[in-house]
Order: structure tokens, then C-alpha cells, then sequence
């Protein structure tokens, strides 16, 4: 607990600090127009200029507390409270040329046994944008380096707490396998076309993933025994995304072509031969309306599992995904969400009998499925702070970290979360 | 009717009628309240209008091309210099009235666009003045600007867009 007080205290200080140094950019200007010397005055204009042109920086920060009963979830939260959820991001952003961009994410995350008690610091992109195209009607460009990928609504920004309705992201964001698709590294095509009729936006990332996690690898083998680690092989991301009337109704296509090897520790390994390959896409569709708003991600994964000894029933295996949430503005800054969600990692063995029974026991079969009834609520007590809580209802374990839950046996089927954030940005 | 009928029954009992007009009294007072915000929402019925930098009076007129600037699907104004958009916070009430009136949207719509940008790097959002004076400041002496103000006002300084 003491860590706990600790690591608030800072985040705040630093969420403070960082208010702070955008009112005083934002107050700046007014007493720049105090200073007599007219020299100085233009000097500082100057410098004001290109600053507030070219450059931007933004950032944001969430801290979550965890209680659960059955299992944990980031960190020791069963029967307790785990504060070992954080998130920091700051980037920056330079408008070079009309047609040239610069920019770059740094990650801060604590997530549990994942990360550990220090967090760990990424990259989370970077990035130059080439604009080839630009017209009235949309526009054509590349971009190279890290790139978040493109998949389903909320991918992209699952870090920031902002953007996305409630603390635990849907399922279908599988968050075991996190890190594999979060970015790439690599190059991205973009196009977007505006008509009369709705906005068209395309992406296509194609490049080298980053595999090496051990979450992904528990996530794929369920053996957290395992030395090695997952290395990508080139794979890409691509996204069509149709808005009308502003983003008032979204639908996107999302698919995805991954591909890894394993990169054995030691010659006895008996993962050293595993490859994989996941085909997957998502249909999303959404309604943002004044009051009330309904989303819904449809997804299917084509998992393909060479040379695996242990563990995975099939070498291949078809994975479903799905949720439909609704959303409702009692005030333009409180906000209630309701969600059904869905997650079964095997179609063909759906209530993991088959799992169970090939492990000899080892791993239960409520391993093969989740299903998660949502409850939250989002006070946005300014635009830049926000304050959210929410209660799931979990049946199943499909999603849970081994990492934060080592013990296969003791692996709950029913169990309940809470969970509580504080969120800042800017 | 209701009351009418209490005081009757209650007519001897000094301790209610003192509560009875202390019920009046503060009715008195929210009515007061009720006239003082109906006169500044008749202020606030206003439309909002939306104001241009000298750089770039008339390039742009429709309400399509409107929405794709401040949803920033436009970056550039037809002469190629890149758009400078101004706004106020979300929770300002200009803001709220401006977006409905001249975008069609919600504000809760515009800030999920920037946020996917501004948070994936693929795009600046506009910059956030606090006030309407900080607003026509900043959009008379930035070139390519656009922006906002609560109502018309008849200035030779201020450029209006003419979206209709």
C-alpha cells in the first residue's frame, strides 16, 4: 500500500507539473506583451512562432486500482487491491515541410508481472510522414519507422485512457497478445478520400513486429516455463475505415497477417522448431450520437501453430471474438456503458474439454473461453482529467495473464473485477 | 390550491407559517434565477459564427469544407498554405453551440478524431485558447487561421467565413 501511495503521489506531482508547463506556454504570449523593449518583445515573438507552429507536445497519464476475487489482473489484485496498472506517454510532434512530419511517442507502463514493479520505458512510435498527395478531396502518403497498427477502433490509442470507453478494453483487444500488435516497425501507405457522402480513410502497415514478449509466447504455448522467445517475420496491418457525418456513424475493415518464429535458448528445447501465423480480421461498426452510443467489433483469427510438442491441442485453430456495447451521456462529461463481450479461443473446442483432456488436466478449460458482463462509468471532470470505475462480471479465463496468474489450478471459471482510474492528458 | 388549503388548516401555527415563507421567499429567489438565465440563454441564442485570417477571406465557403477542416481531412487552404484552426475548450459553451450549429457534430465526435491523431502522431490538433478575446487575437494576427466567435459583430478587422 505504501508503494501504492507513493507512486500516486508522483503521478500526480509529475500530471501537475506537466499542467503547469502548458498554462504557463498558454499564459506566456499575454506577458510577452508586458516587456517594454519592443526588440525583445519581437525576439521572443520569434520564438513563439515557430514553437507554437511546428511543434507540438502532448501527453497523458492513468493510474488504475484493481480488486478481484478468483484471479489476478496486473499484479496481486485477487482478494485485494493491486495498483501495478500505469501509463505515461509523451510525444512530440514537427511539421517540417507542408508535405514533411516528424514524430515521436515515449511509453512508460507498469502492467503487472508483465512489466514488473519498475515499468518499463518503449518507444511507442516514430516516425517520418511523407505527404505525396494533397487535395481537397483527401489525401496520399507514406510514413517510415514505428507505426501503431491499424486494427479494429481503439488499437491504436489502447494506452491512453481517454480514448476509449472503459478501463479494461474489450476481448476482442486481446490484451495477452498486446505487444504483438500494437506497432511495427516498418512503413505504412495512407490515403484518405472525402466525399459528400462520408470520409474513406486507408492505412497498410507492412513490417517486423515485436514479438518478443513473454506474454505473447505464454498466451500461444500456455507454458510459462518456456526459455526462448518469438521473433517476427515480415507481416503486415491494413484498415479501411468509412465516417459519416463526422464520425456521428463508423465502420472499419481490419486484417491482419502475423508472422513469427521461435528462437530457442537451448539446443533441448522443445519449442525449438515452433512457427506461427495468425490471419485475422475485425469488422467494427459504430454510432457516436449525442446522448446515446452503440458499438460492436466482430472478430475471427486463423491461428497456425507449427511444430509444437505441448500445450495447444491443434496446430491450427480458429479464434472468435465479439462484443456489442452501448453507451449513454447522462451529462455531456458523465458518461454509463454497458457491455457483452465474448472471447472463445478455439471454435472447434469451445468449452475447452479438448484442451483439458490433451493436457492431461494441466491446463483447465475455462482457459479456452471468457465471457465478460460490463458495467462503468466516465466522469470527464475537465477535458483534461477524467475519473472512471467499472464492474465485470468474468466467466471464464481466456484472457488472464500467466504471468499475474502462474498457478494453472488455481484458475477461477466465475469471477468479478473492479477496477477504479484516474486519467490526465494534454 | 394545495398550499391555499395548508395555510387554512395551519393558519394558527406560527412555526409553519414562518416555513411557509421561507418556501415563498426562495421561490421568489429561483424565479429571480429562472428570468437572469433565460435572459443570458436568450444572449447565448445567438449563432456562432466563424472568423478568417486576411490571408485567406473567401477560399473556402461550404459547410462540407467546414467540417473537413475542423475534423482536419482538409490540412491545406486552396492558395497551399496549411490551415491554422483555433478553438476553445470542449466544455466551453461556444465551443458546444459553434460545433453543432456549423459542423453538425458533437464535441465528444471532433475529440475522438484529434485524439487518434494526436496520440499516433499522424496529426496536430488545433491549438486551445482559453477565451473569445484570446480567439480574434489569435486569428487576426496568425496567417491561413480560422476560428470562432458567439456572435456577429460588425468589425473591419473581422473576417467571417460565410459558411452557408
Amino acid at each position: 500500500m505504501n508503494r501504492f501511495i507513493t507512486l500516486m503521489l508522483t503521478n500526480i506531482v509529475i500530471a501537475f507539473l506537466l499542467s503547469f508547463s502548458v498554462c504557463a506556454q498558454e499564459i506566456s504570449p499575454e506577458s510577452a506583451i508586458a516587456v517594454p523593449a519592443q526588440e525583445e518583445n519581437k525576439l521572443w515573438e520569434d520564438v513563439k512562432k515557430t514553437w507554437r507552429d511546428d511543434i507540438q507536445f502532448h501527453g497523458f497519464l492513468s493510474q488504475g486500482l484493481f480488486s478481484t476475487s478468483g484471479n489476478n489482473v496486473y499484479g496481486q489484485s485477487k482478494d485485494s487491491v493491486s495498483a501495478d496498472s500505469t501509463e505515461m506517454g509523451l510525444n512530440v510532434s514537427y511539421q517540417a515541410l507542408n508535405n514533411l512530419s516528424f514524430a515521436v511517442q515515449g511509453l512508460y507502463r507498469r502492467a503487472g508481472a508483465n512489466t514488473g514493479d519498475a515499468g518499463e520505458v518503449t518507444l511507442d512510435f516514430g516516425f517520418v510522414d511523407l505527404n505525396l498527395l494533397n487535395l481537397q478531396e483527401g489525401r496520399i502518403g507514406v510514413r517510415g519507422g514505428r507505426i501503431k497498427n491499424p486494427w479494429g477502433l481503439y488499437n491504436e490509442t489502447r494506452d491512453v485512457a481517454f480514448t476509449h470507453p472503459t478501463i479494461l478494453l474489450p476481448l476482442a483487444y486481446f490484451e495477452r497478445s498486446r505487444t504483438l500488435f500494437l506497432a511495427l516497425d516498418g512503413g505504412q501507405l495512407y490515403a484518405d478520400y472525402n466525399t459528400s457522402m462520408g470520409d474513406f480513410s486507408f492505412k497498410f502497415n507492412y513490417g517486423w513486429l515485436n514479438a518478443d514478449d513473454k506474454e505473447v509466447l505464454t498466451a500461444i504455448i500456455n507454458d510459462p516455463t518456456a526459455s526462448g522467445h518469438f521473433e517476427s517475420d515480415p507481416s503486415f496491418v491494413t484498415q479501411l475505415s468509412y465516417e459519416i457525418m463526422g464520425g456521428e456513424y463508423v465502420f472499419a475493415l481490419s486484417y491482419a497477417d502475423l508472422k513469427m518464429g521461435y528462437q530457442a535458448k537451448s539446443t533441448d528445447d522443445p519449442y525449438a522448431q515452433m512457427g506461427a501465423n495468425f490471419n485475422t480480421f475485425m469488422f467494427s461498426a459504430q454510432y457516436n450520437g449525442e446522448r446515446f452510443s452503440f458499438v460492436s467489433e466482430y472478430s475471427l483469427k486463423w491461428n497456425e501453430i507449427t511444430d509444437i510438442r505441448l500445450g495447444v491441442p491443434d496446430a491450427f485453430s480458429v479464434s472468435e471474438r465479439w462484443y456489442v456495447q452501448a453507451g449513454y451521456r447522462f451529462l455531456d462529461n458523465l458518461q454509463a456503458t454497458l457491455r457483452y463481450d465474448s472471447a472463445i479461443q478455439n471454435l472447434k473446442d469451445r468449452y475447452g474439454k479438448g484442451v483439458e483432456a490433451k493436457s492431461g488436466g494441466l491446463i483447465p478449460a475455462h482457459m479456452a473461453f471468457a465471457q465478460d458482463l460490463v458495467f462503468g462509468l466516465r466522469w470527464d471532470i475537465t477535458p483534461s482529467w477524467m475519473v472512471r470505475a467499472e464492474y465485470h462480471r468474468v466467466h471464464g479465463a481466456a484472457t488472464i495473464s500467466l504471468l499475474d496468474n502462474p498457478d494453472l489450478s488455481k484458475i477461477a471459471k466465475d469471477w468479478n473485477i473492479y477496477a477504479l482510474q484516474i486519467a490526465f492528458r494534454f | 390550491m394545495h398550499v391555499v388549503k395548508k395555510v387554512k388548516l395551519y393558519e394558527q401555527n406560527k412555526w409553519y407559517r414562518f416555513l411557509l415563507n421561507r418556501y415563498i421567499q426562495k421561490n421568489r429567489l429561483n424565479s429571480l434565477f429562472l428570468c437572469i438565465s433565460l435572459c443570458l440563454n436568450a444572449q447565448a441564442l445567438e449563432a456562432s459564427e466563424v472568423i478568417v485570417s486576411t490571408s485567406v477571406i473567401g477560399q473556402l465557403k461550404g459547410f462540407h469544407e467546414l467540417r473537413a477542416i475542423f475534423t482536419l481531412r482538409t490540412l491545406y487552404w486552396p492558395n497551399g498554405e496549411k490551415i491554422k484552426v483555433f478553438v476553445l475548450p470542449d466544455n466551453n459553451a461556444v465551443h458546444k453551440k459553434f460545433v453543432k450549429e456549423k459542423l453538425g457534430m458533437f464535441p465528444h465526435q471532433l475529440r475522438r478524431t484529434w485524439n487518434r491523431m494526436t496520440y499516433t502522431g499522424t496529426g496536430q490538433p488545433p491549438v486551445t485558447v482559453d477565451s473569445i478575446a484570446e480567439m480574434l487575437d489569435k486569428v487576426q494576427h496568425t496567417d491561413n487561421a480560422i476560428g470562432y466567435i458567439d456572435r456577429r459583430v460588425e468589425d473591419e478587422s473581422i473576417h467571417y467565413f460565410n459558411a452557408h
